[in-house]
């Protein structure tokens, strides 16, 4: 695929600030939390389009797909105890709302 | 300096009544824990004027030894000095910029002078133990006195002029203490502040001088300023910048002699000063305290000398000053506020003694008037003490039956102040009268003066007499019993008496062919500053036939004025009553001092309060007070207003998280 | 071809993350959000990296989405009847402004972060085929990058702990 980088790289920085976007005005926190996903996803784009950028038939650049492992893996575990605290709000508060639970103000 | 040996032992003149001070000190404390218990208690106060008057005792008979091992010495080199240590170097050590030693010096005036205030002193003394008897502070009275004897010795024999400034606040710092001694009445403490700040200003006109003579000289050392401007020096060899020099800080010199010995601009605080015990104001306010000023003068004669304009601007503050303090004089009610503006007046007359160059007539009066006004302070504290504690003569007469020694001792020293022939001061003033004749042009108006006020003094002194001592008695037989004073008290009136009346001999004038024991005795130390004299312009001595007719002049002048004095309230104080309707307006105006005082609280004073009233309430309170209380919750609010952003809300604090990435990426783009 | 396949991609991905956010059910945002992955997978695979093409379905699609799935049915949120979380922030109000303009800063600081960088040009033939190499993505793993590797697995184990200890229904609830 003859595509050049740069649009790679500009479809990461538009999901990225839609990510970005979305995990600021949604008030739902499960929705916030699939925000965040989109974010890393945007991230790993980047990488993998860097990666695209330096490889030659010769030499691989591996270090992208590597890191695109990691950021996945991570993303993952994030994800399972984003959701663990949320189903313990929820049986604390029963609601999902971001405003939901306050008691640290002050 | 000529090299002398250092003599250790004059250390000792001053110390003494130091020691003696710490003492008493130590024993007014130790005792207070009693009185606290029990007010009355006196306990071992008693030995106070013990150790008082032996340590006056012991700097007398010292003071003495100095004055003969003096008069052993070659005239031309009558001087002893003390050890010496260092007290303040500026630079190298070995060649100083600056430096001032420590250093006490015996020479004719401060002997001279130190003999009177450790002789009067010591009388004092005596007088006061049975005078403050009874008093809750004896053993304090005793200590602030010696404290003051110490500051007062170690001014008029201090080698330095910083030493002097040392003894000048210490005596300021004392009079302070004893005006101020019975505080609890109020009034007092404001007479002791009024004193205190009024010699203030004083005090600021002699640092200022001292700095000039620093640039000028170099050192501070009186006897060294005094021998570069001795026998050697030219005054026309002398640029006209280093005259005016000269001259300026002659001028602030006697800007502080003016402080402290109470002339024109800086007296109000002497009357007022009456406030505290009459011993008191026999010593500090009569006798020694206030001739710091003519001191000083005197001790850097040569100074005033070479400068003409300060000369006469001396002699008519000196006369001025004379002149409000009789003219006060003659309306007053109160015995011992006749005596402390017949001070000023006296005061004035030495000024205007030097003010001529008659520097050692103004010591002879200083001496003379140390002798009467003291004796006369005294006696009149026997009268107050006698009359339980009344001051106002209206409510006196007819006491000299009731107060026979303190009536004759009284008599002499009223002889000796108004002048009367042959008393001492009769001599000490006729000599300055004759000084002030004799310089011609402008000192023929204060000829005139001076003599204006002689009249007036003797007025004065003896409707005083009058008053107190004849006529009627007008004080109610049924409370006051007036009494003759203990003899603890009447000894050392009658001590004094008899100087008042011969202390003459020691300065009789030329046409009884004497020689005038003071001023030969005083000639090296006013050589200099009479031979600039001459060197500016040598006048003749008055012939005899001129002396002999101001001598009769005086005498007449005197008489004359005396016995009108005396007959025109020997019947009573109506004559008073008279003026007051007569011409109350004169009346008020003499009664207040040429309304002066009052002048002072409006255009001084008032001034002053407002101007600390808008520091404090506007500057204080609502600037400085403003800035930090409100700093202070400038603080407060912003913490309360950024404490809303910790919501515990997650969207804000996403919303926040967001704006900094915002911020940080603007900044990134934009740098 | 391809690049047409690629820029439709690209507008499905877009579409995605705007489904997601104004969404008005949860279930709504999570099936946009698996759309959006689709597309990326896509996008891997026509790129050149097609082990990531495959890890992307299955763990983020088949593992990561299907978890969000897990949790919404088990908390309820995506029934019929009840009332639904206002779901989003009104478009006026303060918050919504100041979200897409962080939003908007944020985008466009990566465009030119993108336009001032000077990339380097692809090869005239383009990109090489195939640019993930399975042989060498594991040398590099478990060579170079064993460390990494080794915390990535105990943080899983953390993961895991946390999980159960944190959505463990007490016992001791009282009075609830």
């Amino acid at each position: 695929m003859n595509v050049p980088s740069e649009h790679l790289f500009f479809l990461s920085a538009g999901l990225f600030s839609l990510g970005v976007l979305g995990f600021l005005v949604r008030r739902n926190v499960i929705v916030t939390l699939m925000c965040v996903e989109l974010m890393l996803n945007a991230a790993n784009l980047a990488f993998l389009a860097a990666s695209r950028m330096h490889s030659t038939p010769e030499s691989l650049d591996v270090q992208g797909p590597v890191f695109s492992i990691f950021v996945i893996t991570v993303a993952a575990a994030e994800a399972a105890v984003g959701l663990a605290l949320v189903i313990a709000l929820y049986r604390l508060k029963q609601s999902v709302e971001t405003d939901s639970a306050s008691e640290m103000k002050g | 300096m000529p090299p002398s040996p250092s003599h250790a032992w004059l250390w000792w003149i001053p110390l003494l009544p130091l020691i003696g001070s710490v003492l008493c000190g130590a024993l007014h404390l130790a005792t207070l824990s009693a009185r606290k218990r029990d007010p009355q208690a006196k306990g071992p106060a008693g030995l106070a004027p013990l150790i008082a008057c032996a340590a006056m005792a012991g700097a007398l008979a010292l003071a003495v030894k100095g004055l003969f091992d003096l008069r052993a010495l070659d005239a031309a080199a009558r001087i002893l000095n003390s050890t010496s240590w260092e007290w303040i170097t500026v630079g190298d050590p070995r060649q100083p910029w600056f430096e001032v030693d420590l250093r006490l010096v015996l020479d004719p005036l401060s002997s001279t002078l130190g003999l009177v205030i450790t002789g009067v002193g010591l009388l004092i003394h005596i007088y006061a133990s049975g005078y403050m008897k009874g008093d809750a502070g004896y053993a304090k009275f005793f200590a602030y006195l010696n404290l003051f004897v110490f500051a007062m010795l170690m001014l008029v024999l201090s080698s330095s002029l910083l030493g002097v400034f040392v003894g000048w606040e210490g005596v300021g710092l004392c009079s302070y203490l004893l005006i101020g001694f019975w505080y609890e009445k109020g009034w007092p403490a404001e007479a002791a502040q009024k004193a205190f700040i009024t010699n203030r200003v004083g005090d600021a006109c002699f640092l200022i001088g001292s700095f000039l003579l620093l640039r000028l000289f170099g050192t501070l050392d009186m006897h060294e300023i005094v021998a570069r401007m001795g026998a050697d020096f030219r005054l026309d060899a002398v640029s006209d910048d280093v005259k005016l020099n000269i001259a300026l800080a002659a001028l602030f010199l006697f800007g502080g002699c003016c402080g402290k010995s109470a002339q024109m601009p800086l007296f109000t605080w002497l009357p007022d000063a009456m406030a505290g015990p009459t011993p008191v104001s026999a010593l500090i306010h009569a006798a020694t305290m206030v001739t710091s000023g003519i001191y000083l003068v005197v001790r850097l004669n040569p100074l005033f000398a070479s400068s003409p304009a300060v000369m006469t601007l001396i002699s008519g503050v000196g006369v001025a000053t004379a002149l409000i303090g009789g003219s006060t004089a003659l309306v007053q009610r109160d015995i011992k506020k006749v005596l402390a503006y017949s001070t000023v007046s006296q005061l004035g007359y030495m000024f205007l003694g030097l003010g001529t160059g008659a520097f050692g007539a103004a010591v002879f009066h200083l001496v003379t008037h140390a002798f009467f006004k003291a004796l006369l302070f005294l006696g009149a504290g026997s009268v107050i003490h006698g009359m339980h504690e009344e001051q106002d003569m209206h409510k006196m007469g007819g006491l000299r039956k009731h107060m026979p020694q303190t009536f004759a001792t009284f008599l002499a020293g009223a002889a000796a102040l108004s002048g009367l022939p042959l008393m001492s001061g009769f001599f000490s003033k006729d000599e300055i009268i004759a000084h002030t004749f004799n310089s011609g042009g402008v000192y023929y108006a204060f000829w005139i003066v001076g003599g204006l006020t002689a009249a007036m003094t003797a007025y004065y002194t003896w409707r005083m007499v009058a008053l107190t001592f004849f006529g009627p008695e007008r004080f109610d037989h049924h409370h006051v019993h007036p009494h003759e004073s203990p003899a603890v008290m009447t000894v050392p009136l009658m001590v004094l008496a008899v100087l008042s009346v011969f202390g003459g001999v020691l300065g009789l004038p030329p046409v009884f062919h004497v020689a005038h024991v003071l001023n030969d005795w005083l000639a090296p130390v006013v050589a200099p500053g009479v031979a600039i004299l001459n060197q500016l312009h040598p006048h003749e001595h008055l012939s005899h036939a001129t002396e002999w007719v101001l001598l009769g002049l005086g005498a007449a002048v005197a008489l004359a004025f005396a016995h009108t004095g005396f007959r025109t309230y020997s019947a009573g104080p109506e004559p008073d009553l008279a003026i007051g309707r007569g011409a109350p307006g004169v009346a008020a105006f003499l009664g207040d001092a040429w309304s002066i005082d009052s002048a002072y609280s409006r255009v001084v004073i008032l001034p002053l309060r407002v101007f600390a009233f808008v520091v404090r309430f506007i500057v204080d309170q609502v600037v400085i007070d403003g800035l930090v209380n409100g700093a202070g919750s400038l603080a407060k609010n912003f913490a309360l207003r950024a404490r809303g952003m910790a919501s515990g809300q997650l969207d804000a604090y996403a919303l926040w998280m967001g704006g900094g990435a915002a911020v940080i990426s603007l900044w990134w783009m934009w740098s | 071809m391809s690049e047409l396949l690629f820029y439709a991609m690209c507008v499905i991905a877009l579409l995605g993350g705007l489904g997601v956010i104004f969404s008005k059910s949860p279930m709504g945002s999570v099936l946009s959000l698996l759309g959006s992955f689709f597309a990326l997978a896509v996008i891997y695979l026509l790129a050149g990296f097609h082990f990531m093409a495959a890890v992307q379905i299955l763990v983020y699609a088949g593992a990561i989405m299907v978890l969000f799935l897990f949790v919404i049915m088990l908390l309820n949120l995506g029934a019929l009847g009840t009332r639904f979380e206002l779901s989003a922030a009104p478009l006026n109000s303060t918050r919504s402004r100041i979200a897409a303009s962080v939003a908007a800063v944020v985008g466009l600081a990566g465009l030119i972060a993108v336009q001032s960088a000077s990339l380097p040009r692809i090869a005239q033939g383009g990109a090489p085929e195939r640019v993930d190499d399975i042989n060498q993505i594991a040398i590099a793993l478990f060579g170079r990058y064993s460390l990494p590797f080794q915390a990535v697995s105990v943080l899983l184990l953390t993961t895991m702990v946390a999980v159960l200890v944190l959505a463990k229904r007490r016992t001791r609830e009282s009075g609830q």
